[in-house]
């Protein structure tokens, strides 16, 4: 019996695939855990979304489409422009610090709900001395490496 | 009392800067104490050793204390140590009592602070001894503990453990690295991606994306409604605050700096899980944790004087083994580097003189700390009070900067911020929870190196049991902590049932 017990729990592990044996472990975990969810939460939480009283997460709550794919394409577009200007003047951040402006510009005009001429100025001056700022302090002063 | 001469009016300045700095540095949300020491590490080169390193342990000190600004006013731990701040700072800030709840936390944390650094002080030595007996096994135990208890903190601890098994799931992508005794091969991902993810996600930007990029996602569904900003804006005008808050607690603020001070010292279980383990404590043993969550001071408490604790903690095996404790005292070892010091059991011993100026700078920064963020905490936070419309940009803007900064400029890096800020927005959504998948991110590839090493040196699952009478301990600890979870849970169910009855 004994013996058994301890046959049972001895495990011998091969180095070359060693990197898999603990990712193994984990997946058979989540996938236990995933079907515990599904059968005490899921299952109850999708009959209460037909019996009305629950409404599905994204799909079924109101949303602020414009601000927040906006908000989306904004970002992607930022990270992928900063590279491209940043290797037109390699090691300087100047990608950082032009596109940076321009997005800070955007962001938070699209964000303003209400458009007065002073908060329209207040939000041109920042997005040109913030990231002037930043990048003064981190690229020049700290030598921090900038896009 | 030889040091007191090495003592000079720029030893003291460099220190309070650096205080001044790191609560700066902390207060912005993607900036941690990490990346304020990482960039002014190249300042001391022009620094003698005292004077560096009273400048690092001032930023050290006040990059950990800061992170509870933004965690209060905006939900946003500006640390991965103040996530438990944000349980109950940001419901407080909400209800207009922030001043309060900024000057509860900045107590607690010189407490916390100044009690750690007394430990490290008297004990260092024999706490040192204490965990250099720690093997695989117990290590690997200490994380299990570290994860049973966050999902003990979680709604339902099922969702919470789920939560943070993806967490570690994620922290696997990569290669089993050769410098943990891996064998170097990838798993977890296609060839292709092998240029970008061979050592995995790096932390930070994980970190900040999932905290910066999915809370401003979060608010962009929501319209970034401009009434909400004005609410931020009031963080209360000094009301309610008085020494009271603190009675009765202080079992609590001890408690809780105790368990900082010792997560602190456990090699590499750093960070958040200090503020997580002395939050739960409170949860689970207060009399009232009714209010916990929803905006209680004890909460705050708990936190506050716990990671702020982490920093003598931490300080104890990085002096004594040459181990950090954390990601920043990892960049200390750095700075010792290049000082020529080489940090381990013979430190302290070699170099008392060091050693004493090393306390002097900690004590003094958190003073320092306690009067910048007690008396002009309203100045500080001004960092937050901006508008939303103002402010979101430009947290992106220090996400990417950070991000980039920290490996030195990989423009992946940025990108993984987007990875992981919708990855985050997505979790929160279906109703996972967040911080168990990050602690699990964070602990995931050390837990695995710990368990598949003590596997390998004993080839039978039994030493996880049978090791030693630590390893006997720590199970122990881990059954109470889903017992309390189970106990805790049936208890309010019990309550709910109950109310709704009358």
């Amino acid at each position: 019996m004994e013996s058994g017990l301890s046959s049972l729990l001895s495990v011998s592990i091969d180095f070359e695939t060693s990197h898999l044996f603990f990712p193994t472990i984990i997946h058979w975990v989540m996938a236990g855990l995933f079907v515990l969810i599904l059968v005490t939460k899921v299952v109850p939480f999708l009959a209460a979304v037909k019996r009305g009283e629950r409404t599905m997460p994204i799909l079924g709550e109101p949303m602020d489409g414009f601000r927040f794919f906006g908000t989306l394409v904004l970002i992607v577009a930022y990270f992928y422009l900063m590279a491209v200007v940043g290797n037109l003047f390699p090691y300087t951040g100047y990608g950082f610090l032009f596109v940076s402006m321009a997005f800070v510009l955007l962001m938070s005009l699209m964000y303003m709900h209400e458009w007065t001429k002073k908060a329209v100025t207040i939000v041109v001056i920042n997005a040109v001395v913030a990231p002037s700022l930043a990048w003064f302090i981190l690229a020049k002063l700290f030598n921090i490496t900038l896009p | 009392m030889e040091f007191l001469s090495l003592l000079d009016f720029t030893f003291f300045l460099l220190a309070a800067f650096g205080a001044l700095v790191g609560i700066i540095f902390g207060a912005i949300p993607g900036m941690t104490a990490t990346m304020a020491v990482a960039v002014c590490l190249p300042l001391t080169y022009a620094l003698g050793l005292h004077h560096g390193l009273a400048l690092l342990l001032g930023l050290y000190v006040g990059g950990i204390s800061g992170g509870m600004v933004p965690a209060v006013l905006l939900n946003i731990p500006g640390t991965p140590s103040s996530i438990t701040t944000t349980f109950d700072g940001y419901p407080m800030a909400q209800k207009g009592q922030g001043e309060k709840a900024l000057r509860v936390s900045v107590i607690a944390s010189v407490v916390g602070g100044l009690i750690s650094a007394a430990v490290l002080f008297l004990f260092a030595p024999m706490l040192a001894d204490f965990s250099i007996k720690f093997s695989y096994v117990e290590k690997f135990l200490i994380i299990l503990l570290a994860l049973s208890v966050i999902a003990s903190l979680s709604s339902s601890m099922l969702v919470g453990i789920f939560s943070g098994v993806i967490g570690i799931w994620l922290s696997l992508i990569g290669d089993y690295s050769i410098s943990d005794g891996g064998n170097g091969k990838t798993r977890l991902m296609f060839d292709f991606m092998e240029p970008y993810l061979f050592e995995g996600f790096s932390l930070l930007p994980v970190l900040i994306g999932i905290f910066g990029i999915s809370t401003i996602l979060l608010e962009a569904e929501k319209g970034v409604k401009s009434e909400l900003s004005n609410e931020r804006i009031q963080f209360g005008k000094g009301g309610g605050f008085s020494l009271s808050l603190f009675k009765g607690r202080l079992t609590n603020l001890v408690r809780s700096s105790f368990i900082g001070t010792f997560v602190g010292m456990l090699p590499g279980v750093g960070g958040s899980a200090a503020s997580v383990l002395a939050y739960t404590q409170e949860k689970n043993l207060s009399k009232d944790s009714s209010q916990m969550g929803k905006g209680a001071p004890q909460g705050l408490i708990a936190s506050e004087s716990a990671n702020n604790a982490l920093t003598g903690g931490a300080l104890i095996p990085l002096l004594s083994l040459g181990i950090p404790g954390d990601s920043t005292t990892a960049v200390l070892i750095g700075a010792f580097t290049l000082q020529g010091i080489q940090v381990g059991p013979l430190f302290i011993p070699e170099n008392a003189e060091t050693w004493y100026i090393m306390m002097t700078a900690l004590v003094f920064a958190n003073i320092v700390m306690f009067f910048l963020m007690f008396y002009a905490i309203k100045h500080i936070a001004k960092v937050v009070m901006v508008p939303k419309h103002i402010l979101y940009p430009i947290i992106v803007m220090m996400c990417v900067v950070g991000a980039y900064a920290i490996n030195y400029g990989i423009m992946f890096d940025v990108w993984t911020l987007l990875i992981f800020g919708i990855l985050g927005y997505l979790v929160q959504k279906i109703g996972l929870e967040v911080a168990p998948l990050i602690i699990g991110f964070i602990l995931g590839s050390q837990a695995e190196v710990y368990f598949v090493k003590s596997l390998e040196s004993f080839g039978t699952f039994s030493i996880f049991f049978t090791k030693s009478p630590i390893a006997v301990v720590l199970w122990l600890l881990i059954l109470a902590s889903v017992a309390f979870s189970i106990v805790m849970s049936l208890k309010s169910r019990a309550k709910r049932r109950q109310e709704l009855l009358s």
